[in-house]
């Protein structure tokens, strides 16, 4: 006489916690989420089709708009692909200025992910904290490369321009405020019941499946699995800097959100060593005018804010690329998303979308 | 070195100071505390068309064209690099030999601010150094209500476009 | 007609239409309110472009929400969609009526007015019925809207207010039971006897309420039936121009409403704080310092802005001025102040209580994240449910053993 059925329901791709055009195809129980299907490809732009009709130095900008949250970190992913494939040595200080951008784009994006995890819990003003430190970032950005988001900052073979005057005081000044500003968002999430509520326990990611899925980044740390790339295979001047590696133990938004605030103070670490170091010296390595690597392929990978970017270049000669493949990490991450979301509830979802931290630009390409 | 697990453990307060902690809902008097404190903190938002903010030196807005500090014409050689690395395409170059001397000369260069990213890559292998014919400008506002509105012709791209009226 | 008929019928009918006008117009600026403290709280500027510091915002955003059209989804039910958001706004402006705003009735142009419209003797069933109608207007339009995200705002609006109209009453009645009457006018007469705000014997109680009331006006952190980040906007996903201002219109009304509810029974309506204590009387003038505080602070801002001294000049102008004002309100105007306007003296403290409840929850809203659909079930059926009766039970203790 009574007839139950599960209901699907569309989230998304125009949904204000889908963190871009992410659609969800949800099979609800009532509340309870039984089914996730993402569908994804609306920010389709055939990025890696594009970059083969571009010379080596056209494609740079285009690796900005893959994960446009941080540029830079596409950026030397693509440059150390280019480099390792012709041979370039990179002179130490352009490696010491690509770190600190790197992790200052890490920094940035972290707060991105903050701001925007926290919102889709329901704490708004988190939001409006971390977008005024990333604020301070961008400016930072800004006043190196001249651009806010898409930064085509690096060039191959180094860097495009030497810091600006300044510049490292302002790094300096960041670095010294940013911890008392984080230690605030911790006293309005890490310790508060209902977050805690929120997270502790939801979006459990095994570690073995997380090794199976090919998680990448904070997603796959937070399971507890020791892989970072900086410190696996060490790129740029990563070997030369002392920092830890956080793990989490438990796999679950919780830990992940530990994950990254942990690693938003590492940054700091590895940027102030950096600074303290800062060699002088050549900032471009001697590079043709036209870029021409040899026939071969490459495959070079950076961590990503969001895991590990790869690279991977085939090239016959010309001076452009004959396929260029990015290994996305929000792509791969995504694929936990319906292991984490099923039995849980649907306010689970939201809290577990904020937490594998995609960029549908980078999902899509 | 190895990795460092953050997590804190995860089982039930035992600790009295803990438990007292809960009891009084410490975290949550913190936590309005922070919004608090930040409610007398100056607020950083800028009211746009009224005000703008401070771009660095280096801001990359839309490309212009220089003139010649000197002789006052356009420094531009029409060699076409720019041109070339273009990633969007946007630029067009129109030049011929000039009439006496060696080099070319521009008749027509045009940007579409339809297809430029201001990736800046046009200022790289610009040759006239120190000074780049073509550079960054500090115009950032590219909207229009025509579509022809956003292909610069060159008498736009040496003397700037106008400003915009809506600024008190 | 008799003095009796006007006063009797005719003034509570004019204070019925001051109600249904004035409260909107307040609904509207508790909005601004809310928008400039957020905004303050995330570092922003809050509106600030229509009219001196957005101060005519309200207005032009109910004259948008006038004229704009007004949808109605295809496949929704006309009739319960047009009748839902109506189901919800009168329950809440019904509530106020016995909200007494002052103490003592007073005289206008000869006429006796009572700073209540009605003083019923079950003004608190009145209100613990009159505010669980307002759900039926949820439900309906959630239901009525036809899309699945309103359904499940509604489903999950109707299990939250049900659950937590439980403790809601239970939290009540300690009050009532102290006071021995269910009378608002009555619980305040009783605290003023008694000689302390009810909040003293009555914390677990207070606090019971506060959250079930946060949960019953769908606030943070209980906002699940709107969730903006799961379900879009929840039930009122489909709502459009004047219905959505209507739904709109209700949830700020029943702010105010608990915030009064609050205010009388665990604050001592208009009572003054310590109101048994004679060397304090002074507060009952308290609203003179308003005048000299609000004008220290503005003269100190303006200063502020001309100097560029951040805020320094604007906290010394109000230091100045609540100086000054507690120094007119002592004089008391010569015996005058206290005698002749105990009505806006009450009204003073009630609606000084009153906005410090609502600045609680606006406060609230811009730092707490959100419950989970079945934390909140458990929160309250756990929790606040056992916490109340067991006020209940202790107060009852307490009354007997008094007795």
């Amino acid at each position: 006489m009574f007839r139950s059925e599960t209901m699907d329901i569309n989230m998304g791709p125009q949904h204000p916690s889908t963190h871009g055009v992410l659609r969800l195809v949800l099979g609800l129980d009532g509340e309870v989420v039984t089914d996730v299907r993402p569908v994804i490809g609306y920010l389709h732009r055939g990025v890696e089709k594009l970059c083969e009709h571009r010379t080596f130095p056209m494609i740079e900008p285009l690796t900005d708009r893959l994960d446009y949250v941080a540029a830079i970190s596409e950026n030397l992913g693509y440059c150390g692909a280019v480099e390792k494939l012709m041979g370039v040595q990179v002179p130490p200080r352009a490696e010491y200025v690509r770190v600190i951008l790197a992790e200052l784009q890490r920094i940035a994006s972290h707060l991105l992910w903050l701001g925007t995890h926290a919102l889709d819990l329901g704490a708004m003003s988190v939001f409006f904290y971390t977008f005024r430190e990333r604020e301070m970032i961008l400016d930072l950005f800004e006043a190196f490369c001249g651009a806010r988001l898409t930064y085509n900052a690096l060039r191959i073979g180094g860097l495009n321009d030497d810091l600006p005057r300044g510049w490292t005081d302002r790094v300096r000044h960041f670095i010294d405020i940013f911890p008392e500003r984080e230690k605030e968002y911790e006293d309005l999430l890490t310790v508060n019941r209902i977050f805690m509520g929120r997270t502790k326990g939801v979006g459990i990611l095994p570690p073995d499946e997380a090794i199976g899925l090919g998680a990448s980044g904070p997603t796959l740390r937070a399971s507890g699995v020791d892989y970072d790339v900086r410190r696996a295979q060490p790129y740029s001047a990563y070997d030369q800097f002392e920092f830890d590696v956080p793990l989490g133990k438990h796999g679950d938004t919780y830990d992940r959100y530990l994950v990254r605030m942990e690693e938003m103070r590492q940054c700091c670490r590895i940027i102030r060593q950096a600074l303290d170091r800062l060699p002088d010296g050549e900032i471009k390595a001697k590079v043709p005018k036209y870029i021409r690597p040899a026939t071969g392929e490459v495959y070079h990978v950076v961590e990503s804010p969001r895991g590990e970017q790869g690279f991977y270049i085939v090239t016959t000669g010309g001076e452009m690329p004959y396929r260029m493949r990015f290994r996305a990490p929000s792509f791969v991450n995504l694929q936990c998303l319906s292991t984490m979301c099923r039995g849980r509830m649907i306010a689970d979802v939201v809290a577990i979308i904020g937490s594998i931290d995609i960029v549908l630009g980078d999902v899509d390409r | 070195m190895k990795g460092e697990t953050v997590t804190t453990p995860r089982t039930a307060a035992t600790d009295v100071s803990e438990i007292l902690r809960r009891l009084l809902l410490l975290e949550l008097w913190v936590g309005l505390w922070v919004t608090l404190k930040n409610q007398f903190r100056p607020h950083i938002t800028v009211e746009y068309p009224k005000e703008t903010v401070d771009l660095s030196p280096r801001f990359r807005g839309m490309p212009r064209l220089r003139y010649h500090p000197e002789n006052g014409e356009e420094l531009c050689i029409a060699c076409h690099l720019c041109e070339v690395i273009c990633p969007d395409d946007c630029i067009h170059i129109v030049s011929e030999k000039k009439p006496e001397g060696k080099g070319k000369r521009l008749v027509s260069f045009e940007i579409n601010y339809e297809r430029c990213c201001l990736c800046g890559l046009c200022v790289d292998p610009c040759p006239t150094k120190p000074l780049t014919a073509i550079y960054m400008s500090h115009d950032y506002e590219l909207a229009d209500t025509k579509r022809e509105g956003f292909v610069a012709p060159l008498k736009v791209l040496l003397d700037g476009s106008q400003q915009k009226e809506y600024r008190e | 007609m008799s003095r009796e008929f006007i006063e009797s019928v005719g003034i509570p009918t004019i204070q019925v239409l001051i109600v249904v006008m004035v409260v909107p117009l307040g609904v509207a600026y508790l909005q601004l309110v809310e928008r400039k403290v957020l905004g303050f709280m995330q570092v922003r500027l809050a509106p600030r472009r229509v009219g001196w510091h957005g101060l005519l915002q309200p207005i032009a955003d109910a004259l948008k929400l006038m004229i704009k059209e007004d949808v109605i989804p295809a496949k929704a039910d006309r009739f319960l969609f047009t009748l839902a958001p109506i189901l919800t706004v009168i329950p809440a402006l019904a509530a106020l009526a016995v909200i007494p705003i002052a103490g003592r009735p007073f005289a206008l142009f000869g006429y006796e007015v009572r700073p209540w419209i009605s003083d019923i003797n079950v003004g608190l069933l009145y209100l613990l019925a009159i505010s669980s109608l307002g759900i039926y207007g949820i439900i309906l339009g959630g239901w009525a809207s036809n899309s699945k995200y309103s359904l499940l705002g509604a489903l999950r609006s109707s299990a939250q207010m049900i659950s937590y109209e439980v403790p809601l009453g239970f939290a009540l009645i300690g009050a009532m039971m102290l006071s021995g009457s269910a009378s608002m006018v009555q619980i305040v007469e009783a605290q003023r006897i008694a000689g302390w705000w009810y909040v003293a014997p009555q914390f677990l109680g207070f606090f019971c309420y506060l959250i079930s009331a946060l949960a019953e006006t769908n606030r943070v952190p209980f906002d699940l039936p709107e969730a903006e980040a799961e379900l879009v906007a929840g039930f009122h996903t489909e709502y459009s121009g004047m219905k959505f201002a209507l739904f709109f219109l209700a949830e700020y009304t029943n702010m105010i409403v608990v915030s009064s509810i609050v205010t009388v029974l665990f604050f001592g309506g208009w009572l003054r704080p310590f109101p048994n204590v004679e060397a304090l009387v002074w507060l009952e003038n308290g609203w003179l310092v308003v005048g000299p505080l609000v004008a220290g602070l503005f003269a100190g801002w303006l200063l502020d802005q001309k100097l560029g001294t951040g805020l320094r000049l604007m906290f010394a102008g109000g230091v100045l001025g609540s100086v000054l004002g507690v120094a007119l309100a002592a004089t008391d105007l010569g015996g005058w102040a206290s005698f002749q306007l105990p009505a806006v003296s009450g009204a003073f403290w009630f609606f000084l209580k009153v906005s410090f409840f609502l600045f609680l929850y606006i406060w609230l809203r811009g730092t707490y994240p959100r419950y989970r659909y079945d934390q909140l079930m458990s929160l309250g059926w756990k929790w606040l449910i056992p916490l109340s009766i067991l006020n209940v039970v202790g107060t009852g203790l307490a009354v007997l053993l008094a007795a």
